[in-house]
């Protein structure tokens, strides 16, 4: 169902759609994040790469996964807490963004199914707003199997083209949503389509930055576990937890018990997210780490992408965002990591 | 004006002597704003190394790299590291030599004065770039930043585009070095902690409104922390396993390890995290400014740190990172210390 939506008529659309708790780009100051808007002016849609994508809306820092309280020792009381039913839209959802939600619907999809994560990922409708100059200069979708204008994972695509949107609805939760307000979306002309076309094609060529041969990197890192390379490449990293945390794709998470009150016992069981590259990650109750330094880190981030997930998945785990690469406090940049990756010992 | 050749000819030099394993500097980043730390062991690479107002890095956190790396080998290269420094990255190695967290013998340190001006901030050039690419940026005789990029040449005031703390700094050349180039001519700084009268005209209820906003951002990525020569405790408090924990530790005293900080990042968690890493650079932090420059968040936490050290300066007159023979504030009394505000 293609549609036209003129700008100034986005607002109108958005409060048809006050069912819903709306998640947008907000800015603020130099930074652009998604927050719950309360009006339609508070959303920004010309906004440049997000702070964090909106996986922490769907898989939030912090989840609590139940309540726990223990009057006397044999009979603990455990209460469940679910997420609560909120039926949600994200307004402004990059392609990168929308595809890095179809990877860890993957890994909480599996055999096992993560309740939290479904019960939020269920309620939550994606619109996503495709590219037409990159939002980041370290963008490189195209060369991990995405594009500016990918519709993967998305119920609604808008294309912007200038004074309106092209609008594409994908999924029958796309059609609710432009049904709440029909009167608004036209159907596209002829011009329309070809501008549209236009856009498309110019957003590819707008990318600046790229990766060649990618498919060479996977059977490539299986050799290189004990390479010196890594002890190289890491040389400079401050064992942050910024690329992984910004990290669209990255899912890991612990799980700990904090503890409201000791007599009688009471708490919540909660899991937050976790990193690869803090230390404690991989430390074992022994006190031995398996992977004890930053060279074991980086070669953990990048063998994870770019190797395992990609045996087990049949995907890239990156989806090209470059939010890793920008805010790196030393510039380690992934894109070349892997191309020194793929021109390796020859 | 410092010619960096003459930066590249005492690396090369010491390099080839075999005076030093290797040496951290600046390399220029084919795809970013800033250039990149570069660790160099060839002397003939030392053709990589730059030396311009980008060079924002406090490349001294490497050194406690270095120290920890060498402490898990079994033969470890006795040889110091060469190391290039700014004023205020000098007085990080002071810092760490006070605490005999380093000694003088393992760096051997290039020392960059920055010439009255000091090194640019990140954000105000990006916005004043708008999107576009800085080739080349260089200080002309009239305190002007000349920005080379594309579609053409732009100058801009120096205070207008000088990191914060740079416009605050006590030294702007380095205190301790085996090389120094460039001007050893003092700045005059008149207000050193102008950039706090704002927050401190702030009342209580307003000052806690902002940072319960701003560290509510916090996502716990420990940036700050990682990017800070000053934290280099192998055992932090905010990690949710203890590190001091061995084959021989039993069960019961793991579980009785006491937690002192959630992981969550909830407000209440996050002030807790953000107090301790202040508190511990009480008389410590030498304003270089890396925690708030990583953070992905924009959270301002120099206002932090610049305030401790105020406090450090008005009670105590103690400035920190200039003598390294001084005993450090934390570990030191003196009976004229002030005590009244013991309470």
């Amino acid at each position: 169902m293609d549609k036209i939506l003129l700008k100034k008529a986005l607002p109108q659309w958005v409060k048809k759609l006050q069912a819903y708790r709306i998640y947008a780009p907000t800015k603020d100051e130099d930074i652009w994040t998604y927050e719950v808007v309360n009006t339609p002016e508070d959303i920004d849609l010309e906004f440049l790469t997000t702070a964090l994508s909106p996986k922490k809306i769907i898989f939030p820092q912090r989840e609590v996964y139940f309540e726990f309280e223990k009057p006397d020792v044999d009979n603990p009381d455990i209460k469940e807490t679910l997420p609560e039913d909120d039926p949600t839209i994200v307004l402004g959802v990059r392609p990168c963004d929308a595809k890095a939600l179809t990877l860890t619907d993957l890994v909480f999809g599996g055999d096992f199914k993560d309740v939290y994560y479904w019960k939020r990922r269920n309620q939550t409708y994606l619109v996503g707003l495709a590219c037409h100059t990159p939002p980041s200069p370290n963008c490189f979708c195209l060369s991990v199997d995405g594009s500016p204008h990918s519709k993967e994972g998305l119920d609604i695509l808008l294309t912007d083209l200038g004074d309106k949107y092209y609008v594409e609805s994908l999924t029958k939760n796309g059609d609710k949503l432009l049904n709440l307000a029909k009167n608004l979306f036209k159907l596209p002309s002829a011009a329309n389509k070809k501008e549209y076309q236009k856009i498309q094609a110019e957003s590819e060529k707008n990318l600046k930055r790229q990766i060649t041969n990618l498919k060479k990197v996977p059977p490539k890192l299986k050799g290189m576990w004990d390479s010196p390379f890594w002890d190289d490449e890491a040389m400079s990293c401050l064992r942050c937890g910024i690329c992984t945390y910004m990290c669209p794709t990255c899912h890991c998470f612990d799980i700990n018990d904090e503890v409201l009150s000791s007599t009688p016992l009471k708490g919540k069981r909660i899991r937050t997210w976790d990193t690869c590259q803090f230390p404690d990650f991989t430390m074992h109750s022994s006190g031995h780490n398996p992977r004890p330094d930053k060279a074991s880190r980086l070669r953990q981030r990048i063998m994870h992408k770019f190797q395992y997930f990609v045996e087990t998945y049949k995907n890239y785990q990156c989806t090209g965002c470059g939010r890793c690469i920008t805010k790196c406090p030393v510039s380690i940049d992934i894109i070349e990591v892997l191309e020194k990756v793929r021109d390796y010992g020859s | 004006m410092i010619n960096v050749e003459d930066l590249r000819k005492e690396a090369k030099r010491i390099l080839k002597e075999g005076k030093v394993k290797y040496v951290i500097g600046y390399e220029r980043d084919q795809n970013g704003l800033l250039p990149k730390p570069a660790f160099i062991k060839d002397p003939d690479d030392v053709d990589r190394m730059i030396w311009d107002p980008t060079c924002i890095h406090n490349l001294t956190k490497f050194l406690v790299d270095e120290k920890k790396r060498k402490a898990a080998e079994k033969k470890p290269d006795e040889r110091p590291v060469g190391i290039v420094v700014k004023g205020c990255d000098s007085r990080a190695i002071v810092v760490l030599l006070q605490e005999k967290y380093i000694d003088r013998e393992d760096v051997h340190i290039l020392g960059l004065s920055c010439e009255n001006y000091g090194v640019i901030d990140e954000k105000k050039l990006a916005k004043k770039l708008k999107g576009k690419k800085a080739e080349k940026i260089e200080l002309d005789d009239h305190g002007n930043f000349v920005i080379t990029a594309a579609g053409g040449t732009i100058k801009i005031p120096a205070d207008e585009l000088l990191a914060e703390r740079c416009l605050e700094c006590p030294a702007n050349f380095p205190v301790v070095y085996d090389l120094l180039l460039g001007d050893k001519k003092k700045k005059k700084v008149d207000e050193p902690f102008k950039s706090l009268e704002k927050m401190e005209s702030l009342s209580e209820n307003e000052r806690w409104s902002f940072w319960t906003e701003q560290l509510s951002k916090c996502i716990r990525c420990y940036a700050c922390r990682s990017a800070c020569p000053m934290c280099y405790c192998d055992e932090c408090v905010v990690d949710t396993i203890n590190f001091a924990v061995t084959a021989d530790t039993t069960a019961t005293e793991k579980a009785g390890k006491i937690k002192w900080v959630e992981k969550s990042p909830a407000p209440s968690e996050n002030f807790v995290y953000h107090m301790v890493r202040a508190m511990h650079l009480a008389g410590r932090c030498i304003d270089c400014g890396e925690c708030e420059r990583v953070c992905p968040l924009d959270i301002p936490l120099r206002f932090l740190n610049k305030k401790l050290e105020k406090e450090a300066k008005k009670l105590f007159g103690y400035m920190a990172g200039f003598d390294p023979d001084e005993p450090s504030l934390v570990s030191s009394f003196k009976d004229e210390d002030p005590e009244d505000f013991i309470r």
